[in-house]
């Protein structure tokens, strides 16, 4: 890992601009370092509920990084993993109580996956591979990134999902009518969990068509 | 390099910290999260009425307005409590706990039902709330019902977890609309429910197509549980609807 | 009793953790490459479900629930704790997994060499966590069946990863486009199984 620098670096340095972008192709948490599907692929078979939950999981992978890169001096190293899951639950029960406060449509659809955000990879790897050996904002601004790499998976395997699978996009018919009128049927398998399975495995296909450096072996 | 003492200190001082700040979010919340519970079980409960300006902000007022008389049953269809005052969401109707009464159902425990009394436009309508189990978990919703407890006002499903735009389809208007003026009593006065029928209502005999809707194709499972979920309730409620018809 | 056996042949095949939740897919894809580790992990998986489920139920009935405490005293009935049951069901999977590795390092060194070194791995497996939580979102109504719901649901996920890990051993031998070896093809492979588990939909014993 890189090592404190002395001279203040501008905020959004080309090196911390790449922590934000890095996730979101080259690598991205679930098609490279295929972390952090679990809590992922349930909520992906309509639009809105994906979208909140990445913004969920953006939220607690970019503050239980802060929170953890300003408490990293201090963190006796073998209660290192009570302390990081301390941390991360301690997040992904106010998210989980926002939401049920604010947007309690969605929190129903989400029901335990919230939870479960507390064992997505993504987070306790990054907490452990960044937050603990670097300054808070670089740490921030990684969480941030891979949040938003996750976010991107989701959103594209949700938005393929509710469009072949519903005919609609954000519960707005987007499929004209004249089209089911001529003998079209959506999809029902794409609604199906099988299918979001499916979907992350032909996005990982096209990623690694155009990207031969990610190709195994 | 670290001491026992400071680990056991940290630990606390950790937990100590988390332990409060989410406490404090719980209370700060816990006022907004229950009315959002009280509000969405007050808009399943209109809705089936058929007051279809219901939304989230005014639930509240809109069911303090049509609802009139909110009263718990018990198993012999006799009235225990007989509830008339304001706010209606305080009554002991609306604390119930539709599950754990028909688990107790179930076990042959005592149990207790709660049913909704509206007037709208000048008619009295019933509204009972139901509760049963979908494909991958529980469904619920209400039914209402006109004064002689035999035709359908409307209906009203929400589930937890059916697949959407299959089974998940209970929960839309589509599905719903279908129930109004369906009848759940045959013309004898023998109790029929209402049917919900795969491939179609128009696969019954002429005669029974009243008592009976479209299922919904690829949600089978949640379909039978629709249909399962009316027979059961109503069937619960019927020594009080013989007692009042 | 007759509701067990449904709640328990139910989680192993209509709810299956792998194919119909996606839980505990980062183990899953990181240890399905040989049967026999797959063998490994799976057998603990069980152990703990078998182990956690049951514990964080009686947490849940007696501690957490809206009212839960007042067997203490009927003072308690408004308590609702239930906004801790993710930071305390996760410390009691932490906990219990750590006391699992210690008995069975004590007493059993042989299994403790085939078991152990998949113990640590668990505790942040999403399966034990959403077992937990599945178990309070369903509200199971006795201890019986949340035991059978723990093992039902290990018991799948055992299924599930030793199926995948047969199938990736023999598929090196197939000609899968580059693009799409290693992870690819296992998403893939395992979209299909689960179509193929969706034929249990809707059983009931």
């Amino acid at each position: 890992m890189q090592t404190e620098k002395t001279e203040r670096e501008a905020l959004f340095s080309p090196k911390n601009i790449k922590l934000l972008t890095g996730p979101l192709n080259m690598n991205n948490p679930i098609t490279v370092q295929v972390l952090g599907i679990c809590s992922a692929l349930a909520v992906t078979a309509k639009l809105k509920p994906a979208i909140v939950m990445s913004l969920a999981v953006m939220v607690v992978t970019g503050f239980s990084n802060l929170v953890v890169s300003f408490l990293r001096n201090g963190i006796p190293p073998r209660i290192r993993i009570i302390v990081q899951l301390v941390v991360v639950a301690t997040l992904v029960i106010l998210v989980d109580q926002l939401l049920k406060a604010f947007v309690f449509d969605v929190s129903k659809q989400l029901s335990v996956f919230v939870g479960l955000i507390i064992t997505n990879c993504i987070i306790m790897g990054r907490l452990e591979a960044f937050a603990m050996a670097n300054k808070p904002w670089p740490a921030f601004l990684d969480g941030i990134g891979n949040g938003l790499g996750y976010g991107l998976i989701l959103i594209t395997v949700a938005f393929f999902r509710e469009l072949f699978g519903s005919g609609t996009l954000f519960n707005y018919q987007v499929i004209p009518q004249s089209l089911y009128n001529a003998g079209y049927v959506n999809n029902g398998m794409m609604i199906l969990p099988p299918m979001a399975l499916i979907t992350v495995g032909v996005i990982i296909w096209v990623q690694r068509y155009y990207n031969r450096s990610l190709i195994e072996k | 390099m670290y001491t026992n003492r400071y680990i056991f200190t940290y630990a606390a001082v950790l937990v100590i910290v988390a332990a409060a700040l989410l406490s404090l979010a719980a209370m700060l919340l816990k006022p907004f999260q229950e009315r959002n519970i009280a509000i969405e079980k007050m808009r399943g409960i209109l809705t089936s009425a058929q007051v279809t300006e219901a939304n989230a902000n005014n639930a509240i007022p809109l069911f303090n307005k049509y609802i009139t008389e909110e009263l718990v049953l018990d198993p012999q269809g006799n009235v225990v409590n007989t509830y008339t005052q304001s706010p209606k969401e305080d009554a002991p109707a609306f604390k119930i706990d539709l599950k754990k009464q028909y688990y107790n159902k179930s076990q042959n425990k005592p149990y207790k039902l709660p049913l909704y009394i509206a007037q709208k436009d000048g008619k009295r309508i019933y509204i009972i709330p139901m509760r049963g189990t979908g494909l991958w978990g529980p469904i619920w919703g209400n039914i209402a019902l006109t004064s002689d407890f035999k035709t359908v006002v409307g209906v009203f499903f929400d589930d937890k977890s059916e697949t959407p735009g299959l089974g998940g389809e209970i929960a839309k208007p589509k599905f719903q609309k279908q129930f109004i003026g369906k009848t759940i009593f045959d013309d004898g006065g023998k109790f029929t429910s209402v049917e919900v029928v795969k491939g179609g209502v128009q696969k019954l005999p002429a005669s029974m197509q009243i008592h009976g809707v479209d299922a919904i194709s690829g949600g089978t499972i949640t379909s039978k549980g629709v249909d399962a979920m009316l027979r059961n309730v109503l069937k619960s409620y019927l020594p009080y609807i013989k007692k009042n018809r | 009793m007759h509701e067990i056996i449904n709640i328990f042949v139910k989680s192993i095949f209509v709810d299956n953790m792998v194919f119909a939740y996606f839980l505990g897919m980062c183990s899953y894809l990181a240890v399905s490459k040989t049967v026999d580790t797959s063998v490994g992990l799976g057998a603990a998986v069980i152990f703990v479900l078998g182990i956690t489920v049951p514990v964080n139920y009686l947490l849940n009935e007696y501690i957490l629930k809206a009212g839960a405490l007042s067997w203490l005293d009927p003072a308690f009935a408004k308590v609702d704790l239930s906004f801790l049951s993710f930071i305390i069901f996760i410390a009691i999977i932490a906990a219990i997994v750590q006391l699992v590795e210690m008995v069975v390092e004590k007493f059993s060194p042989s299994l403790y060499n085939s078991l152990g070194i998949f113990l640590p791995l668990i505790a942040v497996n999403c399966a034990i966590l959403g077992g937990s939580l599945f178990m309070q979102e369903r509200d199971y109504q006795s201890i019986g069946q949340a035991t059978a719901f723990g093992l039902g649901s290990g018991v799948g996920w055992f299924l599930a990863i030793v199926a995948i890990a047969a199938i990736r051993e023999k598929i090196r031998y197939s000609n899968v486009p580059p693009a799409l070896r290693g992870i690819g093809i296992t998403f893939i492979l395992t979209g299909l199984m689960g179509i193929a588990f969706m034929s249990f939909l809707g059983i009931k014993l």
